[in-house]
C-alpha cells in the first residue's frame, strides 16, 4: 500500500502547529496540568467507569443470583448484595454432575485447539501476509469463505467425516477438524500486514533466509496477535455446546457447557440458580486464561528501533 | 537489531537466475507453512461444506428416501416470503450490530490504553467478561433482565421518569434487544483486537505527531486510525460474517419472534433442518447465504483500499 | 461401568472411506447412498434418555444392573441427552441415526410420536404386548387408557408411557391469602376465574395471570376449555386388541380406537380466536403480564417469587418449583376452568423401540423394566414429572415438594373423561413452530384474527406437503 498517509501527516501537522503556535493563548494550569485536561481526564474514567459498571452488571446479577434461590432473585428493586449467600448452590453443582471431569475435558479440549490454532494459524497467517506465491489470493479467499457456511448447515456432513475417521465420541474428534482455522489465520494475516516490511527486508541484506526472518523477527513480534488469538479461541470453543452436544455420547467425554445443560433439570425444573453457579463455575477458568494472557496483550511494542 | 548471519552465495549469482530461485524457495516456503491450515480446513471444512451444497440438490430427511430434486429447493425458495424476510431481518441486525461493535469497540479500547497498567487491567477485564459467558447460559439472565412487565431494565427507565419498553414482545423492540445483548457480547471481540492493535502502534509516530503540535483528535485520525486500520477492517469483516450467520441470541432469547421479527436465515437453516426434517431445503438457503457473505466481504475488501493503510 | 458403542481407542483413517474421494463421499455419505458400513456388536443395548446425567445414572442402578444380572451378555450403555428443549434432543438423535449410530431405545413424546410412527422409526409393540400380556396386565391396570391412546397411531401401540403432564391451573397462595381469595371449586368456570383476577388488578409488583408461548402452556388450554382445537380431532380406527384384553368392562375406555387422527386445520374458527383474544384481553385489563417467550424459565422464577397470581402448569411443577425455593404451602394447583366444557389438554412420554434396532428382544425386555416402579421413580425424582402409574401417586410423594391438591393431577384423567392430547401430527414441529410465530405476533399486534387466519394458512401449507 502507499506510503502516502505518512508523509501527509508530518508534513501537514507541522504546518497547522506553526500555525497554532501564532494564535496560542495561555491555559490555566493546576500543578502544572492544564485544568482541562485533568477535567477531561476525570470525565473520561468516570464515564469509563460508568460503562465498566454497566456491562458488568448482567454477570454480576447472574453471580448474585446464584448465591440465592430463584424466589429471591427476580423482584424489583433487585437486591443487589446477597445477605444469605447460599453456598450450597455451588455444591449441588459438584453433587448434580461430575463436575471434575467436565472441567478436565473441557480443559484438555479447548487447550488443545488453542495451542493448535495458535501455531497453524501463526505460520498461514504470516505466509498469507508477507510471502509472494502463486495463487496466494484465491487460496486466502477459499480460506476466508470457509467461515461463510453455518455449522447448523455443515453438522451432518462433519459429524459423518468424524465418524469414518474413527473419531465420532471422543475428544480428539472435536480437537482434530478446528485446530486449523480460517477466523485465527485472517487474524494473523492482518496483524502480520501490520508490520513494517522494512524489518524483513534489512533482515535479508543481512544475509538471513526465509524460515529465519519468519521466526527470528516476524514471530517474536506476534505475542499481542497470538496472545489475542489465543484469549478469543479459548472463550468460543469453552462455551461451545452443539458440536460436543452431537459428537459425545459418553457422559465422561462431556465438555462443560453439555453439563451446564444438564442442570436445567427435565423439562426445565431444575434450579436457576444452580444453573447459575454452574455458570459462574465455567466462568472462573476463562477468567484466569484471559487475565494471564492479559499481560501479553498489554505489551506494546515499538519497531523503530529496528531501523538501525 | 543486526544480525550476524553467513553469507549465502546464491545472493552472488546472476540477477535472473537468483530472483527466480529466490522467488521458487519462496513459494516452496510459503506452501509449508500453510499447509496445516490447508489441510485441515480443507478437510474438516470445505469438504462439508461442499457436501452440503450437493445436499441442495436432494430431498433428504434422514428417515424418509433420499430424493434428487434438481434445482427444485431454489425454486421454492423464491416462492418462501418467510425466508426472504430472514434474510432482510439478518441483515439489518448485522448492520447494527457491526457498526455497534467496531464503535464502541474501538471508543472503550482507546480510552483504556489511556489508563495506568494496573487501570487498563480491571477495564480490560471488565469489557471482555461478556464475551466469556455462552451466549444460552446468560439468556435468562437477559430475558429477565428485559422482560417489559418486571424487568431490571424497565424498572431503572420507569425510576428515571422514561416509558417502559415493550423490549421482547414488539417488533422492532424485539431487534433492538436483540442487538444489544449480541453487541454487549461480542464487545469483547473488538475491544481485545483493538486493544493488541493499539498497543503495536510505534509509539514515535503518535509522540512525533505530538510533539509537532497535533491535538488528540488529529493524532488519532490521522496516525492510530491509519496504523490500526488492517485490524479495523478485521473486525468489521468478521464481525459482518459473525452477524450474517447471527443464532444463538434469536434462538434462546427470542425464537425468533414476536411472529418472525427475529428470525434470522441460520434460525430458518436449524428449523428447516432439524424440526422440518428438510435437509435439503436448509442446505440450499445456506447456499445462498453463502453468496451473500461471499459478496458481503468481497465489497469491503474492494472499498478497503481506499482506506486500510498496510506497512 | 458403561461401555460405548464405537472403540475406544480410537482409529485415525478409514481407508476405505478416504480413499473414495472425500468431496464425493461426504456428499454422497450425507444422503445415506455409500454409507460405510456401521459397526455394532450384536450384544450392545443404548437407551437414549431425554434427561440429566443423574436420571441416567438412577435408570442404570434401578433398571439396568437387576437388567444385566439376568442378561450377562449384555453391553448396556444409557445415554443421557439434555439439551434446552426437545429441539435438541431430537437433532441428536436425528444426528446418530444419520450416521447409522441409532440407538434402540428412545424416549418420546406426544410431540414426537406420530412422526416417529408414521415415518416407520419406531416399531409397533402389538406383537410383544399380546405376547406378554400375562406380566403386563398390572401395569395397564395402573396406567389410565387415554394415555394408553394417546401412544397409538393407527390402531397400533409404540410407546409404554412412563410419565405425563396436564394443564392444570396453578396458584400462588401467598398471593391468594394476601387478596383475601379462596382456592376455588373444582368446576369453577371462566367468569370466577376472571372474578379471582381482578383482586390483583391493582396490586404493585404482581399480576394476576401469566404464561409461556408453547403449544402446551399457553392459550391452548383456554382453547380446549372453549371445546375447540387447531385441527380437527379424530380417531383412527383399530386399537379393540388393547381396549378388550386389558381394558374390558371399564368406562374410562368405552369409544377409545386406534390413536388420536388430527385432520384438517381449523386455527381461525371463532372459538379458537375467541382464546387467543381472550389473552390480548386480559393484557389489556393489565390483568396479564406478556408472556415468556423463552422456554418457561423466566416464567418460573416470576412465580416462585411470588410476582404471578395465576398460571397454567402439570405435575413437572411440583418439583419444579420446589427447586426454585417454594416452600409446599405457598403454591397449589386446580383443575383448569370451564368455558364452553370443561376440558384439559395432556401431553406424556415414554419409551420407543427403533425399527432399526438389532436387538429387539433384549429392547423390549429393558422397556418392561423401564415401566416398573422403582424405574418410574428413578426417571422422575423430585417430582420433575407425574408418573402414568395412579399407584404412585402418594400423599408421601407429594410432601417434601407440594402441593396441597395433589390428586388434582391424576384427577385431571380419572375425573374428565375429555382429557385430550395436545395436537401433535407427524408435522407437529412445523406447526409448533408456526404457532409460536403466529401467537407472538397476535400479542405484539394486539389482534388474533389476522394471526391465527396466518396460521391456518401455515397449518394447510404443511397438510398438504406432507400429503405429497
Amino acid at each position: 500500500m502507499s506510503d502516502q498517509p505518512a508523509f501527509a501527516v508530518t508534513t501537514g501537522v507541522r504546518r497547522r502547529a506553526a500555525g497554532q503556535a501564532a494564535a496560542a493563548q495561555p491555559e490555566r494550569r493546576l500543578r502544572g496540568v492544564p485544568v482541562r485536561r485533568t477535567a477531561g481526564r476525570v470525565v473520561e474514567i468516570v464515564l469509563l467507569t460508568a460503562v465498566a459498571l454497566l456491562v458488568v452488571s448482567p454477570i454480576y446479577w447472574t453471580i448474585v443470583t446464584s448465591l440465592r434461590t430463584p424466589a429471591q432473585s427476580f423482584s424489583n428493586p433487585p437486591a443487589w448484595i446477597p445477605t444469605h449467600p447460599l453456598w450450597s448452590n455451588y455444591s449441588a453443582v459438584f453433587t448434580n454432575v461430575p463436575f471434575w471431569d467436565f472441567l478436565l475435558n473441557s480443559f484438555l479440549v479447548t487447550g488443545c485447539i488453542v495451542v493448535g490454532q495458535m501455531i497453524t494459524c501463526c505460520l498461514s497467517g504470516y505466509a498469507f501476509a508477507r510471502l509472494r506465491f502463486r495463487g496466494r489470493e484465491p487460496i486466502f479467499w477459499a480460506v476466508l469463505a470457509t467461515m461463510m457456511v453455518p455449522i447448523q448447515a455443515t453438522i451432518i456432513p462433519v459429524f459423518l467425516l468424524v465418524k469414518e475417521f474413527g473419531l465420532f465420541n471422543s475428544r480428539t474428534g472435536l480437537i482434530l477438524p478446528v485446530v486449523a482455522t480460517a477466523f485465527g489465520t485472517f487474524l494473523m494475516r492482518q496483524y502480520f500486514l501490520q508490520m513494517p516490511k522494512e524489518l524483513g527486508e534489512a533482515a535479508t541484506v543481512d544475509g538471513a533466509n526465509q524460515w529465519q526472518v519468519f521466526y527470528r523477527i516476524y514471530a517474536r513480534l506476534a505475542g499481542p496477535p497470538l496472545a489475542t488469538l489465543a484469549v478469543l479461541a479459548f472463550a468460543a470453543y469453552w462455551n461451545e455446546f452443539f458440536r460436543p452436544l452431537i459428537f459425545l455420547s459418553t457422559p465422561t467425554k462431556f465438555t462443560l457447557p453439555l453439563g451446564l445443560v444438564t442442570l436445567q433439570g427435565y423439562l426445565g425444573t431444575g434450579s436457576v440458580s444452580v444453573v447459575l453457579a454452574g455458570v459462574v463455575l465455567s466462568l472462573i477458568p476463562t477468567l484466569i486464561v484471559f487475565l494471564l494472557a492479559q499481560r501479553r496483550l498489554v505489551e506494546g511494542l515499538t519497531f523503530g528501533s529496528v531501523k538501525g | 537489531m543486526a544480525l550476524a548471519l553467513p553469507r549465502r552465495h546464491a545472493r552472488t549469482a546472476g540477477a535472473k537466475t537468483g530472483t527466480d530461485l529466490h522467488r521458487r524457495r519462496e513459494a516452496r516456503f510459503a506452501w509449508l507453512l500453510i499447509l496445516p491450515t490447508i489441510l485441515g480446513v480443507g478437510l474438516f471444512t470445505a469438504v462439508p461444506i461442499v457436501g452440503s451444497f450437493v445436499l441442495s440438490l436432494f430431498n433428504y430427511s434422514i428417515i424418509s428416501p433420499t430424493k434428487w430434486v434438481g434445482l427444485a429447493n431454489y425454486g421454492a425458495l423464491l416462492h418462501d416470503s418467510s425466508a426472504q424476510h430472514a434474510f432482510v431481518v439478518t441483515i439489518i441486525l448485522t448492520v447494527g450490530i457491526a457498526i455497534a461493535q467496531v464503535v464502541v469497540g474501538l471508543a472503550l479500547a482507546v480510552a483504556v490504553q489511556r489508563r495506568t497498567s494496573w487501570a487498563r487491567s480491571v477495564f480490560r477485564a471488565a469489557f471482555f467478561v461478556p464475551l466469556l459467558v455462552s451466549g444460552a447460559s446468560v439468556s435468562i439472565v437477559m430475558s429477565y433482565i428485559f422482560d417489559s412487565q418486571f424487568g431490571v431494565l424497565n424498572y431503572y427507565l420507569g425510576l428515571i421518569g422514561l416509558p417502559q419498553v415493550s423490549w421482547l414482545d414488539s417488533t422492532w423492540g424485539a431487534i433492538f434487544t436483540v442487538m444489544i445483548v449480541v453487541t454487549w457480547q461480542q464487545l469483547g471481540f473488538t475491544f481485545i483486537v483493538f486493544s493488541a492493535a493499539l498497543g503495536a502502534v510505534p509509539r514515535e509516530l503518535t509522540e512525533a505527531a505530538r510533539v509537532d503540535g497535533a491535538g488528540g483528535w488529529r493524532v488519532f485520525r490521522t496516525i492510530t486510525v491509519p496504523m490500526i486500520s488492517p485490524s479495523i477492517l478485521f473486525t468489521v469483516t468478521v464481525g459482518v460474517i459473525n452477524q450474517l450467520q447471527l443464532f444463538d441470541q434469536p434462538y434462546v432469547l427470542t425464537h425468533g419472534g414476536p411472529g418472525n421479527a427475529t428470525q434470522t436465515v441460520v434460525l430458518d437453516i436449524y428449523e428447516q433442518a432439524f424440526q422440518n426434517l428438510r435437509f435439503g431445503y436448509a442446505s440450499a438457503i445456506s447456499v445462498i447465504l453463502f453468496i451473500v457473505v461471499l459478496v458481503a466481504t468481497f465489497l469491503q475488501f474492494r472499498i478497503s483500499r481506499r482506506w486500510v493503510f498496510y506497512s | 461401568m458403561q461401555t460405548t458403542r464405537s472403540e475406544d481407542h480410537e482409529r485415525l483413517i478409514s481407508r476405505r472411506c478416504f480413499l473414495v474421494g472425500a468431496s464425493a463421499a461426504a456428499g454422497l455419505a450425507s444422503l445415506g447412498l455409500a454409507g460405510c458400513a456401521t459397526d455394532r456388536s450384536p450384544n450392545s443395548l443404548v437407551i437414549a434418555v431425554n434427561g440429566t446425567q443423574a436420571a441416567a445414572a438412577a435408570i442404570k442402578q434401578a433398571v439396568g444392573i437387576p437388567f444385566l444380572a439376568k442378561h450377562p451378555k449384555v453391553q448396556l450403555s444409557i445415554m443421557a441427552i439434555n439439551g434446552t428443549d426437545w429441539d435438541d434432543y431430537f437433532a441428536k438423535v436425528l444426528t446418530l441415526i444419520a450416521g447409522g449410530l441409532a440407538p434402540d431405545l428412545t424416549t418420546v413424546a406426544t410431540e414426537g410420536l406420530q412422526l416417529f410412527a408414521s415415518k416407520g422409526i419406531a416399531q409397533p409393540l402389538n406383537d410383544y404386548v399380546m405376547r406378554d400380556k400375562a406380566s403386563l396386565r398390572g401395569y395397564f391396570a395402573d396406567v389410565h387408557p387415554v394415555l394408553v391412546e394417546s401412544m397409538m397411531y393407527q390402531g397400533d401401540l409404540y410407546v409404554l408411557p412412563t410419565d405425563f403432564n396436564c394443564g392444570n391451573m396453578f396458584f400462588d397462595t401467598v398471593l391468594l391469602d394476601k387478596a383475601g381469595a379462596s382456592y376455588p371449586a373444582d368446576n369453577w368456570t371462566r367468569d370466577d376465574f376472571y372474578n379471582l383476577a381482578d383482586k390483583w388488578a391493582t396490586t404493585q409488583g404482581a399480576v394476576a395471570w401469566d404464561w409461556v408461548v408453547r403449544l402446551w402452556g399457553s392459550w391452548t388450554s383456554w382453547m380446549y376449555a372453549n371445546n375447540a382445537n387447531l385441527l380437527t380431532e379424530g380417531r383412527w380406527p383399530g386399537g379393540s386388541w388393547m381396549w378388550d384384553t386389558f381394558y374390558a368392562g371399564d368406562p374410562a375406555a368405552q369409544g377409545r380406537k386406534g390413536g388420536w387422527h388430527w385432520g384438517a386445520p381449523t386455527a381461525n374458527e371463532p372459538a379458537v380466536v375467541d382464546a387467543l383474544q381472550y389473552m390480548i384481553d386480559l393484557k389489556n385489563a393489565r390483568l396479564s403480564a406478556p408472556p415468556d417467550v423463552g422456554g418457561g424459565g423466566t416464567l418460573q422464577g416470576l412465580f416462585a417469587s411470588n410476582h404471578i397470581a395465576m398460571t397454567i402448569g402439570g405435575g413437572f411443577w411440583a418439583g419444579g418449583l420446589h427447586a426454585a425455593g417454594m416452600t409446599p404451602h405457598q403454591y397449589d394447583v386446580q383443575y383448569f376452568p370451564a368455558w364452553s366444557v370443561q376440558k384439559h389438554l395432556l401431553g406424556d412420554a415414554g419409551y420407543a423401540m427403533l425399527r432399526t434396532s438389532p436387538v429387539k428382544e433384549i429392547a423390549w425386555e429393558f422397556m418392561k423394566s423401564l415401566t416398573e416402579p422403582d424405574a418410574l421413580g428413578a426417571l422422575i425424582a423430585g417430582n420433575t414429572s407425574t408418573p402414568t402409574r395412579r399407584s404412585m401417586m402418594t400423599a408421601s410423594r407429594y410432601a417434601p415438594t407440594g402441593p396441597a391438591h395433589w390428586p388434582v393431577f391424576y384427577g385431571t384423567l380419572d375425573k374428565f373423561p375429555n382429557t385430550t392430547p395436545i395436537p401433535a401430527p407427524p408435522y407437529y414441529q412445523e406447526l409448533a413452530t408456526a404457532f409460536a410465530a403466529r401467537t407472538t405476533q397476535a400479542m405484539a399486534a394486539g389482534s388474533a384474527k389476522p394471526a391465527l387466519d396466518g396460521l391456518q394458512g401455515d397449518l394447510e401449507s404443511f397438510v398438504s406437503a406432507a400429503a405429497t
